[in-house]
């Protein structure tokens, strides 16, 4: 028993030691990046792109499902964006509620007769809606197959430009955000196929008229603890392994993609419990098949603004869910795994998905399991298991500072002092209790995939369209599916 | 009975500790020292601004020698900043004191020097600053950046957007040597096309006399930009770029066809409309589209049956347009009995409002010289198949 629990100290402490290599590897790898990438900024003028006649027309899809409370607010924000060609198709997805109505009455909808071809395959599409005052603006209405992907795929169907970009409808674009991210991907040598976009948390942000005036940390340590969550994701995570062409996901929230591939690959799976990163694993596999010289890039300035759950039971199953999609996707791209036409994605990129994201929750209960087997038996060295905890949380704490790091000396969101030092002591708070309760949501996740419990249940946010003293009103209930803006 | 943890090199384990706790000093340290000077700096950048606006008029016209300001880097930095900026909106009249104020100066000299001479970043900025001065002078640097093999890609790219910004005919000519030699291959394209029709904007005819000894995707993306630019003196060049055995570049002809003279460019752009690659017929239909002359509803009629539905969109919507002909072209696209092209045209009447005035047209017709009782029928039937959108795609749909 003893030399199992040795044995199992060393595995343990070397996954330990080659995932924090990992994430230190990827962290100096994104401050490179992200420097690369200030300093390309300082000569792109995007006045000038906006105005090019080189820049490709965008479809905007947003899908929507209960969102009476904020869509026309949304749908005004969408309509200001700068971007010289622009179509915006809200896909109304079966709500119960009166989204269609106040669209109608906001854009003076009417029915409109056109063409719809049902290239990818989707739940009845009842009808179309033109807006008299807004011709860049189409309604589909459709009912729900209550799914997130069913419903860009209608939008996918209907729109008409070669690239088309998926916003969820809680989300807030910021108005150079299109050119931002177009321009991200049109500087990139490589054959730039998809990109996703920064999501920020606008939880604790101020609002006036569908845009952001004020961007502050939310109040909530909660949601504060998500902040230092998503920087750490996308700053480091997303920028460095889009560095090296291994993008394992775009977010749901905020994404764009060439039309015709999303075509050829059948478009969003409707069946996918995380239809993002699904996709995008989907578009490495179909592309390395082909043989095609491609890139799914990471445009760090494009900047999406996504409330996120307020309260742990909401978080619970919004991790619990993402963990469930990530399990998804792995298990069915296995075959992908150590196979030479996949290269880096099959060799480098899957495997980690495999060892350092989905099994981490399993590895790290192993951890705390052998301490306490090894206490039990006597066997554990008080002080080296104490050393031992506390390199990991200053090294853990250390890459959430390098998170926080990396926003400071590039996009510099949170102006303000007293932000800028909670994130920091949030920083050395995140480990306990909140990463134990993650845990918990994760392996949740895996056992409810496993058990094939696919439901989602209700995720509760703050509300978007609040001023700060209403934000602790509650919002109507939002489709599940458009909270995919994994961390 | 040995530890558990006897297997890990605690003195590895100890050394970690010391290292993250030292990272994290650091890092909170670098985080608040930078705020906290950037904080000061933008307090003084903003006062030293404030104080050079001021004087801003004696400033450009020298009465405030330039070795007053010139002797702070700083301030110097501020004045070229605001000089740069004026620059990129002045007016012809207006540029021409501003860049007497760069040369006098000897910010231009400098950027220069820096162009030719220094690394990196410093390079990239005064790359791209130097082509923010329009000044012909600064055209050699930054063409010697660009064909500067042994530069980084960063580099580069700097000097082709320095170029672009120079928006001087002369910066087109290194772009396109380079591209013609095969220098700028794996570069992207947007920014070369963006700083080519900058540069060319008043000189298309530049890329029209470099396309014949073009070849491949240089020839594309030459022609693309033509395609942009395209005036109606450059009607021979296009005539010839029409019959291109590259696709994108007949597409581009036939983008740039539009701009020329209906006589000439209809023609080809019928032939255009036939082509085998559905982008040629594509773009061929816009541009018939955009020209003044009777016989294109023949060819947008054939294109409105085409096979793909682009084509038969983009098609409708020129047709749609042709207001005092709707009538006549509904009763042509009846009879082709194609329901795919009846189905875009009044998808396109629709969307531009034109759909209730054609029924009513129709339904107030007295000489029923359209046969309207059968249009109307039609009309009624077609956008009935439209009320309910179709659940699968049809066979007919072609990519």
């Amino acid at each position: 028993m003893s030399a199992l629990i040795q044995f199992l100290t060393a595995l343990l402490f070397l996954y330990y030691l080659a995932s924090n290599v990992i994430y230190l590897f990827l962290l100096v790898t994104a401050i490179h990046q992200s420097r690369s990438h200030q300093q390309r900024l300082g000569s792109i003028r995007l006045e000038n792109l906006s105005q090019s006649s080189f820049t490709p027309p965008i479809s905007l899809v947003v899908p929507a499902h209960n969102e009476a409370g904020s869509i026309v607010q949304s749908l005004n924000s969408l309509l200001t964006l700068d971007y010289p060609s622009l179509e915006i198709i809200l896909v109304n997805d079966g709500s119960t509620d009166d989204s269609l109505e106040r669209m109608a009455q906001a854009y003076e909808l009417v029915p409109a007769h056109l063409l719809y071809v049902a290239e990818i395959p989707t739940a009845r599409v009842k009808r179309l809606y033109r807006s008299l005052r807004q011709p860049r603006l189409l309604v589909v209405d459709k009912d729900s197959a209550g799914n997130k992907a069913d419903a860009v795929n209608a939008g996918l169907n209907v729109c008409s430009s070669p690239f088309v970009c998926v916003v969820d409808a809680d989300s807030l674009l910021e108005r150079d955000s299109l050119t931002r991210i177009v321009s991200g991907i049109f500087s990139d040598p490589g054959c730039a196929v998809a990109a996703g976009g920064i999501v920020r948390i606008l939880n604790g942000c101020s609002l006036a008229d569908g845009r952001l005036q004020d961007v502050r940390l939310p109040r909530r340590p909660v949601e504060v603890l998500q902040v230092i969550e998503y920087l750490r994701a996308f700053l480091v995570g997303r920028e460095a392994w889009a560095f090296f062409n291994m993008l394992p996901i775009i977010s749901g929230a905020f994404g764009i993609f060439r039309r015709d591939l999303v075509l050829r690959i059948g478009g969003f799976r409707a069946q996918a419990i995380g239809e993002d990163i699904d996709l995008v694993v989907r578009l490495h596999r179909y592309l390395r098949e082909q043989g095609t010289d491609y890139r799914i890039s990471f445009v760090p300035d494009p900047t999406c603004w996504t409330e996120v759950p307020s309260d742990l039971k909401s978080l619970a199953r919004q991790r619990a869910r993402w963990q469930q999609g990530l399990l998804d996707t792995l298990w069915r791209n296995r075959d992908m795994l150590f196979r030479r036409p996949y290269g880096r994605i099959g060799l480098l990129l899957l495997p980690y998905l495999w060892l350092f994201e989905l099994l981490e929750p399993v590895m790290e209960l192993a951890g705390y399991l052998t301490i306490t087997a090894a206490a039990l038996m006597g066997s554990l060295s008080l002080t080296l298991a104490f050393q031992f905890l506390l390199f990991g949380y200053a090294f853990a704490t250390a890459l959430s500072v390098g998170g926080v790091l990396l926003e400071e000396i590039t996009y510099r969101r949170y102006g303000n002092w007293r932000d800028v030092l909670r994130l920091l002591v949030f920083c050395f708070l995140e480990h306990f209790p909140y990463r134990q309760l993650n845990l918990l949501w994760r392996l949740q996740g895996m056992w409810r995939y496993l058990r094939r419990d696919t439901s989602w249940g209700e995720l509760k946010k703050a509300g978007m369209v609040k001023s700060p003293t209403a934000a602790s009103a509650e919002s109507p209930p939002s489709q599940p599916a458009a909270t995919t803006a994994r961390g | 009975m040995a530890s558990a943890f006897d297997a890990l090199p605690a003195q590895l384990v100890l050394q970690g500790i010391v290292a993250s706790a030292l990272a994290i000093a650091l890092l909170i340290a670098f985080i608040v020292l930078r705020r906290w000077y950037r904080g000061r700096y933008f307090q003084r950048l903003n006062r030293s601004t404030l104080e050079v606006r001021r004087q801003w008029s004696d400033i450009v016209s020298g009465a405030v020698p330039p070795q007053n300001w010139r002797a702070s880097p700083f301030t110097s930095s501020i004045v070229e900043s605001i000089l740069l900026d004026s620059i990129e909106v002045a007016p012809p009249q207006e540029l021409q004191q501003l860049l007497h104020c760069l040369r006098a100066s000897g910010l231009l000299d400098e950027r220069i020097h820096q162009a030719r001479h220094c690394k990196g970043w410093n390079r990239r900025v005064a790359l791209v600053a130097l082509g923010r001065t329009r000044a012909p002078e600064a055209v050699p640097a930054l063409a010697e950046a660009l064909s500067d093999a042994a530069s980084d890609p960063e580099t580069r790219m700097a000097a082709i957007r320095g170029l672009g910004r120079s928006a001087l005919p002369e910066a087109a000519i290194p772009i396109i040597e380079g591209l013609l030699s095969g220098e700028l291959a794996g570069f992207p394209d947007f920014p070369i096309k963006n700083a080519l029709a900058s540069c060319c904007r008043s000189q298309a005819k530049l890329l029209a006399t470099y396309l014949p000894s073009s070849s491949g995707p240089a020839r594309e993306l030459l022609a693309r930009v033509l395609g942009e630019l395209a005036s109606p003196e450059l009607g021979d060049e296009l005539l010839v770029l029409a019959t291109d055995p590259l696709p994108e570049v007949r597409a581009s002809a036939a983008r740039a066809l539009a701009h020329a003279d209906p006589d000439l460019a209809f023609p080809t752009l019928s032939v255009l409309a036939n082509d085998p690659e559905w982008f040629v017929r594509l773009r061929a239909v816009v541009a018939v589209g955009f020209l003044e002359d009777k016989r294109k509803i023949r060819v947008l009629l054939r294109a409105v049956c085409d096979l793909n539905r682009h084509v038969r969109r983009r098609a409708a919507t020129v047709l749609a347009k042709m207001e005092p002909n709707l009538q006549e072209i509904l009763a042509k696209i009846v009879a082709t009995e194609d329901r795919y092209a009846l189905q875009a045209f009044i998808s396109e009447l629709d969307r531009s409002g034109r759909f209730e005035a054609v029924v009513k047209a129709l339904e107030s017709q007295a000489d029923r010289r359209f046969a309207a009782p059968i249009l109307l029928h039609s009309l009624e039937r077609g956008k009935a198949s439209l009320e309910t959108p179709a659940q699968s795609a049809p066979q007919k749909v072609a990519p």
